[in-house]
Parts: C-alpha cells; sequence; structure tokens
C-alpha cells in the first residue's frame, strides 16, 4: 500500500478533470521559494512520500506561511521528517472557502463507493457523511450533497460563505468515473476540498495504490 | 421455477416420523393427495405409503425434496437427475456452511446439466399459495406479501403475522440465489411485495443491478450490522456481511427500503402490499384526544402534511353532534359511536387534499370496534384511492393494517408515499 507519487497525482486529477489548488513539489528550498513567490504568499507546505500517511501527526504540514517565515518553515518541516523517505515537500497556495471532504473507498461486496462529508469535526466527531456506490450521475451527487445534516453550513447558514455546489457535484461525478477506470487506486482521500461561491478545489489529497 | 413452487406432483425424500425431526415436519406440513413419502425404511409415514426410491414413483414427479443426511444427498440427486424431476429443494445442511463447498458444488453442477432448479441447500423450504415444502411450524394465511429469508426461524417468527403469496428460505444459495428469486416474484401475480432479511450477499453489484428493475416494492432488513453480529453471520450461514453503511446507500440508491426490526418488515410491506399510493397528506380521526396528538406529533416528525378541513368538509361534519373542536387531528370524543367514524371519515376522504386517513378505535367502554372496522372497510372501497390505515383495539379489519401503536401507522402510512 503505497501513497501515489505527486507527479502520478497530477496526472490523474488532470486527466478526469478534478481542480487541485496550486501545488508543486521541490527538495531546493531556493526553488520552492521562488514558485511561492510566484503564486503568491503566503503559501502551505506539505510533505509528501510514498509511506507519509499521516504527515500533520508529525509535524510535516505548515499553513499560512508568509514570505519572511517560509525559511524557518521549510527548515523545520526537514528535521521533523528526518530519517523519513519523502518524496519531496510541496508548495501549495492558500485557497479560503468552507471545507468538505471526498472519499472513495473499494468494498468487498458493492465494489467503488463515493464518500462526501463536511470536513474537519464534523466527518470525525458527528460522522455526517454521505455514501454512494459509483457509478453516480449529477442528480445522485447532489442528492449525496444535500442530505447531510450539515448541509445548511454550505448552503449559506449563518452568514457562511455560500458554497458552489455545482461545482462539488462535478468534482464527485468525476471521481466516480476516476473509481470506475482506474482499478489500480484502491482508495482516495481528498481531504480537505475547499469550496468558496466559484468553484472547489482539492488542497490536500492521498491517493493510495 | 414455476415447477418448484406449482408442482402438480411432489416427492419427499426422507419421510419421517420420528419426533422432532424435519422429516415429520415436512411429511406434516406436505400431505396431499399429490405428495409421494419416499423412505426405504419405513413402510408409511402418516399412514401414506413409503417408496424406497423416487425412481420406484410410477406418476411424474415436478418436484422433489430432499431431507437425507448430507453423505446421501448427492445419491439420492442422482436418483432425481434419473427420475426427471424438474425442481429440486435440499433441506439438508452440512455443504458450504460447514466448509464443504466442493460437495456443494458438485451437486449443483450435476443438476444444472440436467437443467434442474436447486433450492438450498441448508434451508427450512418453500412455501407458495398450492404447497408447504418447508418444516415451517405453521402454514401462513394467503396474502400479496412475497417472504425471501436467509434464515428459517425468522420465517416461523413472522409466519403468522401476515398473509404470504410465497416463502423462500433461499439457503446456501448453491444454484437459484435472491436475484433469481427477485426476478421471479416481479412477474408473479400474488405478490405485490417483496419482504427480505439477509445477511450477507453474493455480489452486490449484481443485487442492485436487478433489484433496480423490480417494480414491487421491496422491504429488506439486513443483519450482520456490528462486528459481533457480522462474526455471527459468518457462523450461521457463511456469508459476509460487508459494511452496513455502505449497503444502506446502496439500497438507497436504487429504492429499496431498508428497515431496523422484524416488526417494521412487516408493517411496511402490509401497508405496500394492500394500499394504494398516499398522493396527499392525511387525515387523522381518533377516538381518544391523546392518540390524536401523538399521531399529529408523529406526522410532523415523518413530515407527513396534515391538511386543514376545508369549508365543505366542516358543513358536512356539522353532523358530528357533541364534537366542538372540528380541527385535523379529529377528535370524535370518547364516546363515539359507530355512526360518528361514519360521517368523519366521509368527509374527510371527501376532501381533495387528503390523501389517506388514520383512524384510531381507542377501547372506551361504548366502542364498538367490531362496527367501525365494518366502517373502515366500507370507506376502503369507496374511496380506493385513498389509503386507510388503522389504530383499532380490535376489530375484523380484513387486508386493512392495523397497528397496535400511532407510531407504527405513521411510519407505515409514510412508506406509500416514496
Amino acid at each position: 500500500m503505497n501513497i501515489l507519487s505527486f507527479q502520478e497525482t497530477e496526472r490523474i486529477l488532470s486527466k478526469y478533470k478534478i481542480p487541485f489548488c496550486k501545488t508543486e513539489i521541490f527538495n531546493s528550498k531556493e526553488k520552492a521559494f521562488l514558485f511561492a513567490k510566484k503564486i503568491g504568499f503566503p503559501v502551505a507546505l506539505k510533505v509528501h512520500g510514498q509511506k507519509v500517511f499521516h504527515k500533520s501527526e508529525i509535524g510535516g504540514v505548515k499553513i499560512n506561511i508568509k514570505e519572511e517565515d517560509f525559511d524557518l518553515a521549510w527548515e523545520e518541516i526537514i528535521s521533523n521528517v528526518e530519517g523519513k523517505i519523502i518524496e519531496g515537500v510541496l508548495v501549495q497556495e492558500m485557497f479560503h472557502g468552507n471545507e468538505v471532504a471526498i472519499g472513495m473507498n473499494r468494498d468487498d461486496q458493492f465494489g467503488p463507493t463515493i464518500m462526501f462529508g463536511l470536513g474537519g469535526i464534523f466527518i470525525e466527531i458527528i460522522k455526517d457523511v454521505s455514501l454512494r456506490v459509483a457509478p453516480i450521475d449529477k442528480e445522485e451527487a447532489e442528492k449525496m450533497i444535500k442530505e447531510l445534516k450539515g448541509f445548511k453550513i454550505l448552503d449559506g447558514a449563518r452568514g457562511n460563505p455560500k458554497a458552489n455546489i455545482n461545482s462539488l457535484v462535478n468534482m464527485l461525478v468525476n471521481i466516480s468515473n476516476l473509481a470506475l477506470k482506474e482499478d489500480q487506486i484502491k482508495s482516495i482521500d481528498f481531504n480537505p476540498v475547499i469550496v468558496n461561491n466559484s468553484k472547489a478545489l482539492v488542497a490536500d489529497f492521498r491517493i493510495i495504490v | 421455477m414455476n415447477y418448484i413452487f406449482n408442482p402438480k406432483k411432489v416427492a419427499l425424500i426422507g419421510a419421517s416420523e420420528k419426533e422432532n425431526s424435519v422429516g415429520l415436519g415436512l411429511a406434516k406440513n406436505m400431505l396431499s393427495d399429490n405428495v409421494f413419502f419416499v423412505n426405504p425404511n419405513r413402510e408409511s409415514v402418516l399412514g401414506v405409503n413409503c417408496y424406497d426410491k423416487i425412481t420406484d414413483i410410477k406418476e411424474d414427479i415436478d418436484l422433489a425434496v430432499i431431507a437425507v443426511p448430507s453423505r446421501i444427498v448427492k445419491s439420492i440427486v442422482d436418483d432425481c437427475v434419473l427420475k426427471k424431476v424438474k425442481g429440486v429443494v435440499i433441506i439438508s445442511g452440512g455443504f458450504k456452511e460447514v466448509g464443504n463447498q466442493k460437495e456443494e458444488e458438485e451437486i449443483r453442477d450435476i443438476l444444472r446439466e440436467n437443467k434442474i432448479s436447486l433450492i438450498g441447500p441448508n434451508c427450512l423450504g418453500i412455501i407458495s399459495e398450492n404447497i408447504n415444502a418447508s418444516f415451517s411450524y405453521a402454514t401462513p394465511q394467503k396474502g400479496s406479501i412475497a417472504f425471501l429469508s436467509q434464515s428459517g426461524a425468522i420465517i416461523n417468527s413472522v409466519i403468522d403475522r401476515a398473509g404470504f403469496s410465497k416463502i423462500v428460505s433461499y439457503g446456501n444459495e448453491a444454484d437459484l440465489e435472491l436475484v433469481d428469486f427477485l426476478e421471479y416474484l416481479d412477474k408473479d401475480k400474488q405478490t405485490k411485495v417483496i419482504a427480505i432479511y439477509l445477511e450477507g450477499i453474493k455480489d452486490g453489484r449484481r443485487f442492485m443491478e436487478v433489484a433496480r428493475k423490480i417494480k414491487k416494492p421491496i422491504v429488506l432488513i439486513k443483519a450482520g450490522r456490528s462486528k459481533l453480529g457480522s462474526i455471527a453471520v459468518g457462523t450461521h450461514t457463511g456469508a459476509l456481511s460487508g459494511n452496513y453503511d455502505v449497503f444502506v446507500s446502496a439500497m438507497k440508491q436504487i429504492g429499496v427500503i431498508t428497515v431496523d426490526s422484524i416488526e417494521e418488515l412487516i408493517d411496511f410491506s402490509k401497508a405496500l402490499a394492500s394500499l394504494p399510493k398516499c398522493k396527499n397528506g392525511v387525515g387523522i380521526i381518533t377516538n381518544g384526544g391523546g392518540l390524536g396528538v401523538l399521531a399529529a406529533d408523529y406526522c410532523f416528525e415523518y413530515k407527513i402534511d396534515l391538511p386543514e378541513l376545508s369549508k365543505e368538509t366542516l358543513t358536512k361534519l356539522k353532523e358530528l353532534d357533541g364534537v366542538e373542536n372540528k380541527i385535523n387531528p379529529l377528535d370524535i370524543i370518547g364516546d363515539a359511536m359507530p355512526q360518528r367514524y361514519r360521517i368523519a371519515m366521509d368527509a374527510l376522504l371527501s376532501q381533495k387534499d387528503i390523501g389517506g386517513l388514520i383512524v384510531i378505535s381507542a377501547p372506551q367502554t361504548m366502542t364498538d370496534h367490531q362496527e367501525n372496522a365494518k366502517i373502515v372497510i366500507e370507506m376502503r372501497k369507496k374511496y380506493p384511492l385513498k389509503p386507510i390505515v388503522c389504530c383499532f383495539h380490535s376489530g375484523e379489519l380484513e387486508d386493512i393494517p392495523n397497528y397496535g401503536d400511532v407510531l407504527r401507522a405513521v411510519k407505515s402510512i409514510k412508506k406509500l408515499y416514496e
């Protein structure tokens, strides 16, 4: 069981038209800095490696990094993951909105299943998720989103920004297509996917092969 | 499959008179002029002559029911092939569920080669309008619910709680599988709803593909939801129980109703089997205020609309002497005699935006449940497109569902919207 390389992840996401935050992988701090500058600060740094399953727990993730803090953040991450085999460190744009989670798993009896939930505590503690067996069409994807108890949060409750539901619908349908065609992929964990009123972007990806 | 459910002549191999034996249970249930008993160790069973072998019977046999020790099942199956039977039910256990997969496949292959359908092994048997080829403890009333069950004991526990068109204990599914029965029952004229007790599913995607096309409602209860439960499933039928959340989602996707209890399985099946769809809000009529209020609360909780009574309806209700508050839920008061039920039901059912009724007949001193029941039956005929469910203390309501708790009535009528 391995995490798919960044390059392959990028290829798969593009192939199935699944948009993600601007991201590049680096092993050199200088090159990473130049890229960060190009996409604009603040940025996120995330370690990526075949066997790095829980990157936050080992201190492999830092977000909202300003230009002046970049050097220190890079050094800290490198020292935190010392001894681990990594592919590199991802430099990623910060994109703001509601956090949701989308997953794919293969069930012994039903084959590929698609999961949708609100991010953060909603998924971990309240387990407010919806599930479907792939394939799903747009109509089914929309039902999945709307059946969440916390749907009102995406719908603009209490001053929350209204999420672009259509972009989430498309993402779910595209992941369903991916699941049916790419047998080598065992599971997908996109958490969070960030959605604002214009688009949804995958911010964190873990594709297991 | 028609030969299995509607056989002309049947043979029971392993008929017995031994007390508490499966062979005796089967013999008692199957006893009729069209049944032949086979048992080389006996002259007769229950006064019917026993043959040594099925091949000794002169008449053509459509269905052979086999209840012999597992080690001799194969030789009996060979005889059935020689006899050219059309279908076989193997009651005997001792196959895949205890690890004897090879023996089971061997028997299945012999029968398949000879185009003989097989139900089982390891099952309670089958029941149809024409035959009870099972060792169930009773024979059910005729009805329009078909019940497919992976457990024989669950069949026994519901057998006197509803009327059934067919009951199938499908056992290890060596040949005929759950999906085959779904396809058969969808075309079966006597069946209006299909109820299923399921532990494990062989191929989830195939089940979805078939069940999606079934036009009749399917109500299903799945066991093996918890970790402990799924281990128990493994030892019970040798099936894999799988992830319950995925299962429920899959069923929702294809329009199969999943329920939480056997009581709900029967409650919903009864409503779906005997009543039309509910196309609008419901009216509540009660002779007990409290029960009416509870019913209204439950309707709110389950998002069932309670339309206000229209001017026309209120005019019709003027005949209700002694009833002051005329709202929906309509409390016709504890001293309601049958005439009040008649006026109330007729008035509410004639209101356009009332699509169905919940009628409560609580046991007050003066209540005449029997007469009230007659009025319900009469109204059901007068308004055939509007479902009526009841909470009657007693009274003969024929096929109109009657529930012991208003919550059960509300949840059941809710199923008539989906």
